[in-house]
C-alpha cells in the first residue's frame, strides 16, 4: 500500500469514528484541539487500524501522536 | 467482624469465575488459591496450564482448586473468538483478536466479554494503563459513561458517619484532572459502585472549599457545573453540592451551612473529590492520620468489573480486592 493509499484509509476511519467529513481532516488535524481528544475514540481508532490494515498500534503510542500525520507516520512504520 | 469478614461471607453465597492472567505471580497464586479454598470464588489461571500446575505443585498449593484457560487451547479460544464477536459493540476482529490473545491478560478479558469469567483481575505485574488500555479495548465503557475512574473504600476507627465507620471516596486513583463531565460520570458510577458492594443507598457529595456558592472562582464553578450534569442525567440518586468536606459528613455542620433541603449534606457515604490532587491527598489524610485502612481502588465505568491491584499488594489485600470484585460482579449478574 503506498502512503496517499495509507493516508487515505486513515482520513476515511478517522470520519468515520470522530464523525467529521474528510473534507475537513488534513495531516496537520490535531486529535486533542481538533477533534477533541476523546482516548474512548482512540481505542476505537486503533482497533480499526487493527482490524483494516492489520497493524498492531499500542494505545499507549497512538495516544502520544499530536496529529493525524504523526499517526500516519506511525502506521507506515509498522506496516 | 471487619468490612471483609462480611465481604467475604457475602462472597460465598455466590462465587463468581474470577479470571487471573498472573497467575504465575507466587502472591497472586496464593491470593487466588486461598479465595478460592474458601469458597468465596472460582479461580482461572490464564497462561500456560501444565507450567501453571506445576508451579502450584511447587508451592504447595493443589493444583485441582484451579481451573485453567490455555493461551494454546485451540478449541477454548475459538469459542471466545465466536462469542465475542457476536456481541454488538466490540471493536476487534478475529485475527487482531487472535494476536492480541497471546496476552494472557487479553486473553482473560475477552474471555470474560464472552461470558466465560465474570472478572478479570490482574495488575501485580501489569501496569494500571495496561489494564485500563486492555479494559477499554475489549470490555468498553458502560453506555452513557465517558470515563474510566475508581472509588476507595475506607475503614475508619471511631468515625461515626452514616455508614459507621466506612465511607467511599473517590477518584483518588485514575482521572487526573475530571472535566465536568467526567466528574458527574465518576459520581454516576460511584453510586452504582457502593449499592453494588454494600447494597447502601448512596449519598454522593462533591467536595470543594466552597459550599453552595460560599466561595467563588473556576475551581467551584467546575465543580457545581458536574453536580448539575450528574443530576440531570440521573434524577434518581442523591447526588448533591457543592459542599465543603464538613458539611458533607457532620450534620452539625450541615445544619448551619446548608440551608436548603439535602438528602446528601452532613450524612454523605461518598466523596467526590475534584481532582486527583485532592484525592491522592485526601485519601492519604484518612489512612495516616485517621488511621484507616483504604481498600481498593475498584474500577469503575467498565461494562464488566476488572480489578487493578496495587503492584506492592500483600497477598491480604489481594484477597479482599479479588473479594469486593467478585461481589460486584454477582450483583451485576442480578
Amino acid at each position: 500500500m503506498d502512503r496517499k493509499e495509507l493516508e487515505s484509509q486513515i482520513f476515511e476511519m478517522i470520519s468515520q469514528l470522530y464523525k467529521k467529513d474528510v473534507s475537513e481532516l488534513s495531516l496537520d488535524t490535531t486529535f486533542a484541539d481538533d477533534l477533541g481528544g476523546a482516548s474512548v475514540l482512540m481505542v476505537g481508532l486503533v482497533s480499526e487500524i487493527e482490524n483494516e490494515l492489520d497493524v498492531m498500534i499500542q494505545l499507549q503510542d497512538a495516544a502520544a501522536c499530536e496529529t493525524i500525520g504523526d499517526l500516519v507516520d506511525k502506521v507506515e512504520e509498522e506496516l | 467482624m471487619s468490612i471483609l469478614e462480611k465481604l467475604s461471607l457475602k462472597a460465598k453465597e455466590h462465587p463468581m469465575r474470577v479470571a487471573f492472567p498472573e497467575g504465575e505471580n507466587e502472591k497472586m497464586m496464593q491470593a487466588a488459591y486461598e479465595c478460592a479454598e474458601e469458597g468465596a470464588i472460582f479461580a482461572v489461571l490464564v497462561g500456560d496450564s501444565e507450567k501453571l500446575r506445576a508451579l502450584a505443585s511447587e508451592r504447595g498449593l493443589d493444583p485441582e482448586k484451579f481451573g485453567y484457560a490455555d493461551l494454546q487451547d485451540e478449541s477454548l479460544i475459538a469459542d471466545i473468538i465466536a462469542k465475542y464477536t457476536a456481541l454488538p459493540d466490540t471493536r476487534l476482529k478475529e485475527k487482531a483478536l487472535r494476536r492480541r490473545m497471546a496476552d494472557p491478560l487479553y486473553f482473560a478479558m475477552v474471555m470474560q466479554a464472552a461470558g466465560e469469567a465474570d472478572v478479570t483481575f490482574a495488575g501485580i505485574n501489569y501496569t494500571t494503563e495496561d489494564v485500563l488500555l486492555a479494559g477499554q479495548m475489549i470490555i468498553g465503557l458502560k453506555e452513557g459513561i465517558s470515563t474510566v475512574s475508581s472509588i476507595g473504600l475506607c475503614e475508619i476507627p471511631g468515625f461515626a458517619g452514616s455508614e459507621g465507620e466506612l465511607l467511599a471516596v473517590g477518584d483518588s486513583a485514575v482521572c487526573a484532572n475530571p472535566t465536568e463531565e467526567q466528574l458527574a460520570d465518576i459520581a454516576i458510577s460511584a453510586c452504582e459502585t457502593v449499592k453494588e458492594l454494600l447494597d447502601w443507598e448512596p449519598r454522593c457529595a462533591f467536595i470543594s472549599y466552597s459550599t453552595l456558592g460560599s466561595g467563588q472562582g473556576p475551581l467551584i464553578d467546575k465543580v457545581s457545573a458536574a453536580v448539575r450534569i450528574a443530576q440531570e442525567k440521573r434524577p434518581d440518586l442523591a447526588l448533591d453540592g457543592e459542599f465543603q468536606l464538613d458539611a458533607a459528613i457532620v450534620p452539625a455542620v450541615a445544619a448551619k451551612k446548608v440551608k436548603r433541603e439535602s438528602a446528601v449534606a452532613g450524612r454523605a457515604n461518598i466523596l467526590i473529590w475534584p481532582d486527583l490532587n485532592v484525592g491522592n491527598a485526601g485519601v492519604k489524610l484518612i489512612q495516616i492520620l485517621g488511621h484507616a485502612d483504604a481498600y481498593g481502588p475498584l474500577l469503575q465505568g467498565f461494562r464488566k468489573i476488572i480489578c487493578d491491584c496495587s503492584r506492592s499488594a500483600p497477598v491480604s489485600e489481594l484477597k479482599g480486592n479479588i473479594i469486593m470484585s467478585a461481589i460486584r460482579a454477582a450483583r451485576k449478574g442480578e
